[in-house]
Parts: structure tokens; C-alpha cells; sequence
């Protein structure tokens, strides 16, 4: 018979034992959460106190969004027309849905032309492989950063702007495209190959009509995000459009009620192509 | 002289064999049916004819040309006069039947006029004509995935048809169907080989329907050939062969 050693269980029981990892992982919360109060706590508040602090921060979203605001000069509007006012400012983010426009069509003829080399089902693996990982580099790299890397040559202003958004909207849009491709029935590219046609007549005739419905809504998906980069590169490239003018509303003029004014603008745009978007997408159940 | 040659036709992939050391030769107007168990290499062998596999050794003599040694534009000549047709139709679901049969052109057209769709008015014609023949002349203008199994493998008989091929090569073409639509199937093919005169290869996993339709039967089993002969020869002891032991009761019926 063996005897049980229940000396073994001594002091208090613990009914969990930490893994490795999990110890790493609740060691650098700890110390992340200690440095987040330890910052609030030494936090410059210029002497405000935090209820007059959020009072005041209330009170200028109410200014920003309830009583929202255009100064007709800030638009080169020199009368006191409503319609010249609003005129003027759609005007302005017209420019920013040309910026939108212009990278996305760019972008994406070329990303449909490469996105044919880099569907595995249509070259080899090899060429699929080197082009992907290409793109999945231009990727990584920020919309914004490939703006100010072509600024180096372009200067700042909407021609960096459009080529830095293209060439992500490239990397973007040809994993899309040729996700697509190779998504084709494996056997009609056999047939039409059987019946000696040609790798171009391949594409046009099968793998392209095929596709097409689901190209139009990654395009178009990458429209909608185009635009909301166009309306920050509208400030952070000087690229124009609305984006710049609410730039110079907040930091020229700290107009908070033409801020709201812009907003709105800008809101309603996003909306309608958000909705446009997502209705494509369901039409056509694309995995996002 | 014989239309198709194959000699001495290996293919293995690593250490497998999917086929190896077969020879036939087929004459110009036969209906040969290639029956086996799946994995006996019927599949691999019609793909290596129009060297949609590439064979690892051997040689097939198709119309008196070399195929194994073609390469580009004359290997794009040579399959245009084969015709082949798939157990999943193969269709481009989303243009109308006519864009689908009219592909059967393209191994005939150069890469402006394949690539627009510039067909010519006989071209058309001709489609229109083996559409009339097959009881498609309704759906023309039928997007493909509109139509049943049965019509989709008529538009892929078409498709074929519309090359002017001298040999048509079918990969298990009734088995996706309902038995009556395969019943419609096997009766064209078999007025293409009459009336048309059209040699036709056909791989088939039935063995009363490859008796039924066919001159001449080929039986595969593990990549070899081990039936070559008139379809009122396959005795009984040969199909055991051919399938195995194992298969008997399902094939007793």
C-alpha cells in the first residue's frame, strides 16, 4: 500500500498557477497602468481645474456642433449670400473628392495590371509571392508617410498628395484584385487553355468578367477611404480642399463654430459613401 | 494511319505513378470509353493529350504532329482542334451562352480580336447553328448560370463543337447529372461521332453506359492499361481486373 504525503499541500492553497506568459503579460499591464496614473497625476494643467476643465470642454462642443457657423471670407466669399457661402464650400470639398478620385483611379488601373502577376492561379507562385510581399511593404508604410516621402520630390501640395495616396491605394487594392482572381474556378481557365486560347484571352474573357463586380466594390470601398485621407492630407500636405480650410479654421482663426460647419460637410459626404459601400459589399459578400 | 498514337505515355508525380508505359492507338471516327476507379489515371491520360498535364516520358502522336514537343503558338494551334469536355461544364457563369461557345474560337484568334470579342459574322453563324443542333436556340442570349446542368454541359458540348476539332476529348461529362439529362448527353455525343464523324475519347465512371455507347473500351488501373478491346469483349473477369476485387457488388447490378 502507498502512503499519501498530504504534507506536500502546506500554507494557503492556490487554485491557479501563472504560465510564463501570462506572468509577462500581467507584469507589463501592471507597469503599463501605474504609468498611465502616474501621468495624469503629474499632468501641466496650466492651473485649470478639471470641473471647469470639462465644463468648458462641453460648452465648445455645444458652440462646434450646435451652432455650427461659416465666416464667408474664410471661403474668399465677400457678400453676405448663404448660397455664395455654401457655394464656396462645396467647392472646396469637391477638391477633396477630386484628390479621392484621382489617387483611386490611378491606383487602381495599376493595381489591376500588376494584380494579374500577383494571382497565383494566373502566373507562377513565384512572381505571386515577390509581388505580393512588395506590396504588403507599401502597405505597412502610413498613407501619410508615402505623402511626405513624394513631397521630398513633389514638394507639399496635391501632386505628393495624389501619388502618396495611389501608391497605397496600389499596395491595397492589388491584394484585393488578385484575391479576387484567384477566388475563379480553377476549371475554366483549364477549359479555355484547352481550347488553345492565349493567356490575354484567359484574362479578358474569363477571369475579368468573372471578377468584374467584385473589383467595383474594392474600388469603391477604397474611394471611401481615400476621401477621409484626402481630408487630413488636405491639412497635414497642404494638398488642398476642405481639409486644408478646416486646418486654418482651427489653427489660424480657433473658429470652433466653423469647425462644426466643416464637420458637418465632411460628415454627410462620409455617409453617403459609407452606405453606397456597405450596400456593394453585402450585395457581393466580401470578406473585409 | 492511326489519329491519336500514344506510346509508351509515363507520368508520375514524385513517387507516385499516375501513369506509366501506356500505348494505344485510336482511329478516326471511334467512341472510346476509358473506365477505372478514381485515382486509375483516366483523368491524367486525356489531360496529357492536350498537354494540359505534361507527360514525364513517351510520346503522342496527335494527326501526324509530335505533341509532346510543341511549344506556344503551335501548341496553341494543335488544341484548338482538340475539343474537351468537363464534369463541371467549365462555363463562365456570368456571360450569355453564345460568349461561352464563341471561346471555342479563340485558340483560332489573335490577341486583339480575342480580347474584344471581334468574332467573325461566320464564326457567329456557325455557333448559331450547333446551338439550333443541341436544343439551345431559346437561350442564346441566357446569362450560364441561369440554365440547368443539362443545358450547361450542352454549352460546353457547343463550346467544343465550335472548334471544328477532330478529336473531342470528355472528362467524365454525365457525372454531375440527373439520369435522364445524362441520357440527352450521351446521345449527342454519340450523334457528333456519327453524324459529324468527330472521334471521341470518353472517360466515364459507368460501365453499362461506356458498354452501351461506345466501339471500343480502354480499362486503367493503377495507371497501367490492362483492357484494350471491343466494349461486348469486357467480360465480367475483366472488370474485376480493372476494378478490383472489392468492387464486385457494386458493379453486379
Amino acid at each position: 500500500m502507498s502512503t499519501v504525503d498530504y504534507n506536500r499541500w502546506t500554507g494557503k492553497i492556490a487554485i491557479r498557477r501563472l504560465t510564463t506568459s501570462q506572468a509577462w503579460l500581467y507584469s507589463v499591464l501592471v507597469v503599463l497602468s501605474s504609468a498611465t496614473v502616474y501621468g495624469f497625476l503629474v499632468l501641466d494643467t496650466k492651473g485649470v481645474g478639471l470641473i471647469d476643465a470639462a465644463t468648458r470642454t462641453i460648452e465648445y462642443f455645444g458652440l462646434m456642433f450646435g451652432s455650427p457657423r461659416g465666416v464667408p471670407s474664410h471661403f474668399g466669399v465677400f457678400n453676405d449670400s448663404t448660397a455664395a457661402l455654401f457655394l464656396a464650400s462645396f467647392n472646396l470639398v469637391l477638391q477633396t473628392l477630386s484628390l479621392a478620385f484621382l489617387s483611386t483611379l490611378l491606383g487602381g488601373v495599376i493595381a489591376l495590371v500588376l494584380g494579374l502577376f500577383g494571382a497565383k492561379n494566373l502566373t507562377g507562385p513565384r512572381t505571386s509571392n515577390a509581388i505580393k510581399g512588395l506590396m504588403a511593404l507599401i502597405r505597412a508604410v502610413p498613407t501619410v508617410l508615402w505623402v511626405l516621402i513624394f513631397a521630398i520630390g513633389a514638394g507639399l501640395g496635391a501632386v505628393a498628395a495624389v501619388i502618396g495616396m495611389s501608391f497605397h491605394t496600389i499596395g491595397y487594392l492589388l491584394k484585393a484584385y488578385s484575391e479576387s482572381f484567384e477566388e475563379i474556378d480553377e476549371g475554366v481557365i483549364e477549359a479555355l487553355r484547352a481550347s488553345g486560347a492565349s493567356w490575354l484571352h484567359i484574362v479578358s474573357q474569363a477571369v475579368l468578367p468573372s471578377s468584374i463586380t467584385q473589383i467595383l466594390s474594392w474600388t469603391f470601398l477604397r474611394f471611401e477611404i481615400n476621401f477621409a485621407v484626402a481630408v487630413a492630407m488636405g491639412a497635414a500636405a497642404g494638398a488642398g480642399g476642405i481639409g486644408y480650410n478646416m486646418f486654418i479654421s482651427a489653427g489660424y482663426f480657433f473658429d470652433i463654430r466653423e469647425i462644426g460647419f466643416i464637420t458637418y460637410q465632411i460628415l454627410v459626404i462620409a455617409i453617403l459613401l459609407e452606405v453606397v459601400a456597405t450596400r456593394l459589399k453585402k450585395r457581393y459578400r466580401l470578406a473585409s | 494511319m492511326a489519329l491519336l498514337d500514344v506510346r509508351k505515355l509515363t507520368k508520375s508525380y514524385g513517387e507516385t505513378q499516375a501513369l506509366s508505359d501506356v500505348s494505344f492507338q485510336i482511329s478516326k471516327g471511334e467512341f472510346v470509353s476509358v473506365i477505372g476507379p478514381s485515382g486509375s489515371g483516366k483523368t491524367t491520360l486525356i489531360r496529357c493529350v492536350n498537354r494540359l498535364i505534361e507527360p514525364s516520358a513517351g510520346e503522342i502522336v496527335f494527326d501526324g504532329k509530335e505533341m509532346t514537343a510543341l511549344r506556344g503558338p503551335e501548341l496553341r494551334r494543335e488544341r484548338a482542334r482538340i475539343g474537351m469536355i468537363f464534369q463541371h461544364y467549365n462555363l463562365v457563369y456570368r456571360l450569355t451562352v453564345i460568349e461561352n461557345v464563341l471561346h471555342g474560337r479563340l485558340g483560332y484568334k489573335g490577341a486583339i480580336k480575342g480580347v474584344f470579342s471581334m468574332y467573325d459574322e461566320q464564326e457567329k453563324r456557325h455557333a448559331l447553328e450547333i446551338l439550333e443542333l443541341l436544343g439551345l436556340g431559346e437561350l442564346v442570349y441566357r446569362r450560364c448560370d441561369m440554365l440547368s446542368g443539362g443545358q450547361k454541359q450542352r454549352v460546353g458540348i457547343a463550346r467544343a463543337l465550335v472548334q471544328n476539332p477532330r478529336i473531342i476529348l470528355c472528362d467524365e461529362p454525365i457525372s454531375s447529372l440527373d439520369p435522364s439529362s445524362a441520357r440527352i448527353i450521351m446521345d449527342y455525343l454519340l450523334k457528333i461521332r456519327t453524324e459529324m464523324g468527330i472521334t471521341m475519347v470518353v472517360n466515364l465512371h459507368q460501365i453499362d453506359v461506356a458498354r452501351k455507347y461506345s466501339s471500343r473500351i480502354l480499362g486503367f488501373n493503377k495507371g497501367t492499361l490492362v483492357f484494350d478491346g471491343p466494349s461486348d469483349q469486357l467480360s465480367q473477369q475483366k472488370i474485376y481486373e480493372i476494378y478490383g476485387a472489392e468492387a464486385g457488388e457494386l458493379i453486379n447490378d
